[in-house]
């Protein structure tokens, strides 16, 4: 059986840590993200934040937040087995366009590199396994239907399966993100945890706001 | 439990070499590369005027060119696919020709441009009526596609899953690569003494897998099996990958656990090879921490047909299989000084081997790495 220990999300306003019921309000992703630093839900200095696209900077505070709620901490050097896999609806459109409308604008005479990067779906997972040291398997996935419960659902497969034992499974939009931890049930020695297939169908909510409820509900 | 073997009922593909799998094939064994001087936009200023493009392929406004390769191929395949297979995408930039237009020309919509509406055309094309993802691994994502095709014909969630890869050559992608200064000027050398960068390629193609029980009971012909697989991230840096290639290691000794094989068993690998210097560095040393001093005969693809990104790994799945059907290892196109720590494993002939098993492997932007066990028709049986 595979369980969920930690949910992490945020919006434009909000942030939250699901099972330790904390809800508060923020003033910004930047602003966030020192806030962050100062309580310690970044280990270190998250390398080129403020270069990120927006879908980074949200899958690494979401993250940060869903690390947290499940008690897990990290350090700088030290790599953990743990997957990362992401479903998002846009996928990286925000960031194609501002890349090749750079370039463009440009004249076309050289693109820059490090918009070209944001290019792919799958480098916000990436920023945060690199500031997270997870090892795991790293995937980015569209789902032509349920994207939330697909891609939790995909991630416990993959636990199941004994690809990796455990993943953090993201939904990050331009607006806002929410990250799980899922991990095997018998390897939880500690701590709250809600089993995955009451996660799922929390999660089946087309409404931000109402997924997250329906998830606090679940607590 | 023969029905959680994934078995591989039909594949195709078109790359630089031309259509199907002979072309390449036959490409590859000559020791001619494929790539070619870019036509179908200017660059003057880019790090490279070449890539390997395929003949005959050009920009049109009412095809993309991914849908130009994809359709006669998917065409011709679809009265074999039923009707219940999910279907997989694997594209790093699919239909990217509309962004580029939406932002140049005003024309079409930038929105036209997401895979999963480039998804929706390949379920229609295939006559499918099933569900359906697209994987996003980066220059891993085929690899990845079929890892995961293969793991979910293995948890029983599916015994029919066609996995479809594509990606063009365009001027999104060029002036990206030039930008990174990743490019090879001339053509992409990989582990030659001398290499400097990749060529860029493209390529689309499909692989229709099924559970063994599944293709015994409707009478398939299987070609192959995609017996192990790992996926791992390096969890190192956005662009470069891990120098000691500790996170392919793992993807290595994970695929090779998952299909219950040792080392000792594989009798060639199909590595990324991408021609840059850190790439193939860092292959080698994985490769020789996970096999050991001895060589096993290794070779690229990426000389021949460019790096056909999202692509690369069908691309390369196809032509693994073709080298267990063949018992020849393809020629490392345009090797001509092989660099040192490649000797002896690298060759720029054609080889001989015997086992009914090879290793596949691509890694990617983001640090993510990918390995699988490929193994031969009969060898399932």
């Amino acid at each position: 059986m595979i369980a969920v220990t930690g949910i992490g999300w945020l919006n434009q306003k909000e942030y939250g840590c699901v099972i330790g019921k904390v809800e508060k309000h923020h003033e910004g992703l930047d602003s966030l993200y020192s806030s962050f630093k100062r309580k310690s839900l970044f280990s270190y200095p998250v390398k080129n934040f403020s270069r990120f696209d927006t879908i980074s900077k949200m899958t690494c505070l979401c993250a940060a937040l869903a690390l947290k709620d499940a008690g897990i901490s990290y350090s700088a050097g030290q790599k953990k087995d743990i997957g990362i896999f992401g479903a998002n609806e846009a996928g990286c459109l925000e960031s194609n366009l501002n890349y090749f409308q750079d370039y463009i604008s440009s004249g076309r005479i050289l693109a820059r590199g490090n918009l070209f990067i944001y290019t792919l779906p799958s480098i916000p997972l990436a920023e945060a396994s690199i500031h997270f040291g997870l090892s795991g398997p790293l995937l980015h996935m569209f789902f032509n239907e349920k994207r939330i419960p697909s891609l939790l659902s995909f991630a416990g497969d993959s636990i199941a399966g004994g690809e990796t034992p455990s993943i953090l499974a993201v939904g990050a939009e331009e607006k806002n993100a929410i990250c799980f931890v899922l991990k095997q049930e018998a390897d939880i020695s500690s701590g709250k945890n809600i089993g995955l297939q009451n996660v799922i169908s929390a999660a089946d909510k087309s409404n931000f706001s109402e997924m997250i409820t329906a998830l606090i509900g679940l607590v | 439990m023969p029905s959680l073997k994934a078995v591989s009922v039909a594949l195709d593909m078109v790359t630089p070499y031309g259509w199907g799998i002979d072309s390449c094939w036959e490409g590859l064994l000559s020791g001619t590369s494929a790539i070619r001087r870019i036509d179908r936009f200017s660059t003057s200023l880019m790090q490279t005027n070449n890539a390997a493009t395929v003949p005959y392929i050009k920009p049109r406004r009412d095809e993309s060119l991914v849908m130009q390769m994809l359709t006669p191929l998917l065409k011709k395949i679809a009265p074999e696919i039923p009707s219940d297979t999910f279907v997989i995408l694997a594209t790093t930039t699919g239909e990217i020709e509309f962004l580029q237009r939406f932002i140049i020309n005003r024309e079409h919509e930038a929105i036209k441009s997401r895979p999963d509406h480039l998804l929706n055309k390949i379920m229609l094309l295939a006559g499918t009526r099933g569900s359906g993802m697209v994987v996003s691994a980066a220059c891993a994502s085929s690899s990845a596609a079929v890892s995961r095709a293969a793991s979910m014909i293995r948890n029983k969630e599916c015994d029919s899953i066609l996995v479809v890869a594509c990606d063009s050559v365009s001027e999104f992608v060029t002036a990206g690569f030039s930008s990174l200064m990743a490019l090879d000027r001339h053509m992409a050398r990989p582990f030659d003494k001398n290499r400097c960068g990749l060529s860029l390629g493209e390529a689309a193609g499909f692989i229709l897998l099924m559970s063994e029980e599944r293709a015994v009971r409707e009478k398939r012909h299987m070609l192959g099996e995609i017996a192990g697989w790992g996926l791992t991230s390096d969890a190192n840096h956005i662009t470069g990958p891990s120098k000691d290639g500790s996170g392919l290691l793992n993807a290595v000794l994970n695929a090779m656990k998952s299909a219950g094989i040792s080392e000792k068993e594989i009798g060639c690998i199909s590595a990324h090879g991408t021609g840059t210097l850190y790439n193939d560095s860092m292959e080698m040393k994985a490769i020789k921490k996970a096999f050991g001093e001895n060589p096993v005969p290794l070779y690229s693809v990426k000389g021949g047909t460019g790096h056909t990104m999202g692509a690369a790994g069908l691309l390369e799945i196809i032509i693994g299989f073709e080298t267990l059907n063949k018992k020849i290892v393809p020629p490392t196109v345009n090797l001509r000084d092989t660099d040192r720590e490649a000797e002896g494993w690298v060759s720029s002939g054609p080889q001989s081997f015997e086992s009914p098993v090879t290793l596949s492997t691509n890694s990617g932007f983001g640090g993510v790495n990918s390995a699988l066990v490929l193994k031969k028709a009969e060898a399932t049986l």
